[in-house]
C-alpha cells in the first residue's frame, strides 16, 4: 500500500488501527499538553524499533538527559542495553546548540541552517531509521519567523524523509485545547498528526489518543482510551462513548 | 447450616459456570460473602481453569485476608478497582490495581491483558464484582456501554463473563444491566 513499507510502532493497537504501522519516512506531529504521555510514547517506539533492530535517535530539548533516562527506567520496555550498544542515542540538543556557538535563545537564519545540517549529518552518521525531537516547540521557540519555522520542519522532514527514516515531533499545547501546535504552522508541514488529549470522567481523567491525519494510510480517527503502565507502557483501548 | 447454604450456592456457580455463557447472577446482600466463598471453593477444585477476578466491593486485601488461601489458588488473578480510589496503597503480584472504578477502559485492558497470557485451550473466565457497586461509581449508562464492549471482547477470546449484582433498592438501573447477559441465576435463600 507505501512505497517504502510501514514502521511498526510496536504498540499493538496503534499499529492495527493505522493499518499496520506508519508510512516510513512520516513525519509525525505528536501532539499533547503535559502529562499526555508524548514523551513515554515517542520513547516506546523508538525502543520497539531498536528492538527490531532499527537504529534511533532522542533529541531532546525540554530536560536534561539524566531525567529522561531516569524517568524511563521505570518502564518494562526501556532496555538500558540498546542505550549502551548505540542502538538507541539520547542526545541533548541544548548541548549541541552550545557546542555549536548558537545562540541559546534565538537562532538566525545561519543558526538554524548550522543546526538542520547537525541533525541530518547525525541521523545519516547514525544511519538511524528513527528519529525524535522533544520539542518541536521548544526549538520553534528559538526561530524567529513563521517562514524560518516552516523552512527547517520542511527541510528536516524532507532529508529524514530520503533516508527512509520515520520522526517524532512533539508539540506541545496547552491542556484542553483543540490545537495542534503552539505556531500553527507544524501540522501543515508534517505528514502525520496524533493528539494525545485527556477528557475527565468524574473528576478523574482518562489520557486519550486519536489520529488526526496520517498521509498514505486509511487510519482510524476514532478516539482511543490510552493507558501508561510501568509493565506495558502505552497500551489503547476504545473510549467509552457515553458522556459521564 | 453454613455448609448447606455453602453447598447450594457452589451448585448455583457450577451451574453458572455450566452455561459457558455470560451469567448475570443476582444475590441478596445476605448471601453475599457466602456467595464468594462458594465461588473460591469451586475456582479451587477446578485448576485447570484460568479466572480473572475483579472486584470493585471489596479491596483485594480485605479478600486475602477473609478467605485466606482460598483466593490464592494459583488459577486465579484480581483486578481490585476500590483500593487506590479507597486510599489503600498496598501493591500485591497477585493483583492488579486499576487508580479508580471509573477508568474502565484501563480495566478492560488489564482483563485481556490477563488473559493474553492463558493458554487458548484452557477455559477462561471472569468475574466481575459487581455490576451494583460499578454503577455507584459510574453513571448506568456507561456501565452499560463498558458491559458491551468487554462482553463482545471476551466473546471472542472464548472467555465467558460471571457478573454479580446485589440486590438492593433502586434495581431499575441494574436491571437493565443484568438482562444484557445471556443467563440470569437468582439466588434466593429459598432456593438453597
Amino acid at each position: 500500500m507505501v512505497e517504502g513499507g510501514l514502521c511498526k510502532t510496536g504498540i499493538e493497537e496503534l499499529d492495527v488501527q493505522m493499518g499496520g504501522g506508519i508510512p516510513v519516512g512520516s513525519t509525525v506531529l505528536m501532539v499533547g499538553s503535559s502529562g499526555s504521555g508524548k514523551t513515554t510514547l515517542c520513547m516506546q517506539f523508538l525502543i520497539n524499533g531498536a528492538k527490531q533492530g532499527e537504529r534511533g535517535v532522542f533529541f531532546t530539548i525540554t530536560e536534561p538527559l539524566f531525567k529522561l533516562t531516569k524517568n524511563m527506567e521505570g518502564f518494562d520496555f526501556y532496555d538500558k542495553k540498546l542505550i549502551e550498544s548505540g542502538m538507541v542515542n539520547l542526545i541533548d540538543l541544548r548541548i549541541i546548540s552550545e557546542r555549536l556557538g548558537l545562540d541559546t535563545e534565538k537562532y538566525s537564519v545561519e543558526d538554524a541552517a548550522a543546526l538542520l545540517d547537525v541533525l541530518k549529518d547525525i541521523a545519516d552518521e547514525l544511519n538511524v531509521k528513527r528519529l525524535i525531537i522533544d520539542s518541536i516547540t521548544a526549538l520553534c521557540y528559538r526561530l524567529q519567523t513563521k517562514e524560518m519555522i516552516r523552512d527547517f520542519i520542511f527541510k528536516l522532514g524532507s532529508s529524514l524523509a530520503a533516508m527512509k527514516c520515520t520522526t517524532f515531533l512533539t508539540s506541545e499545547v496547552p491542556p484542553r485545547v483543540f490545537q495542534y501546535s503552539q505556531y500553527g504552522i507544524e501540522e501543515f508541514i508534517a505528514d502525520g498528526i496524533i493528539f494525545l488529549g485527556d477528557v475527565e470522567r468524574k473528576g478523574d481523567l482518562i489520557r486519550t489518543f486519536q489520529t488526526i491525519k496520517m498521509r498514505g494510510t486509511s487510519h482510524s480517527r476514532a478516539k482511543f482510551a490510552m493507558s501508561i503502565s510501568a509493565k506495558n507502557g502505552v497500551e489503547l483501548a476504545p473510549l467509552l462513548k457515553t458522556r459521564a | 447450616m453454613a455448609n448447606t447454604l455453602i453447598d447450594g450456592l457452589k451448585e448455583r456457580v457450577s451451574k453458572a459456570v455450566a452455561f459457558n455463557q455470560s451469567v448475570g447472577v443476582v444475590l441478596p446482600s445476605t448471601n453475599y460473602a457466602d456467595l464468594i466463598q462458594a465461588f473460591f471453593e469451586y475456582i479451587r477444585s477446578k485448576p485447570e481453569d484460568a479466572w480473572v477476578y475483579v472486584t470493585i466491593t471489596k479491596p483485594y486485601e480485605n479478600i486475602a485476608k477473609q478467605f485466606g488461601e482460598l483466593a490464592l489458588s494459583k488459577n486465579i488473578r484480581f483486578i481490585d478497582c476500590i483500593s487506590r480510589a479507597a486510599g489503600i496503597s498496598r501493591t500485591d503480584p497477585n493483583c492488579i490495581y486499576i487508580e479508580s472504578p471509573t477508568m474502565l477502559e484501563k480495566l478492560g485492558i488489564e482483563i485481556i491483558n490477563i488473559f493474553k497470557t492463558v493458554d487458548e485451550k484452557t477455559n477462561k473466565y471472569l468475574v466481575l464484582d459487581s455490576l451494583s457497586t460499578l454503577i455507584i461509581y459510574n453513571d448506568a449508562e456507561i456501565v452499560t456501554e463498558f458491559f458491551y464492549q468487554i462482553s463482545n471482547r471476551t466473546r471472542a477470546r472464548n472467555i465467558h463473563i460471571i457478573s454479580l449484582a446485589i440486590e438492593e433498592e433502586g434495581m431499575e438501573k441494574l436491571n437493565k444491566l443484568i438482562y444484557l447477559n445471556d443467563k440470569i441465576l437468582k439466588v434466593r435463600d429459598s432456593f438453597i
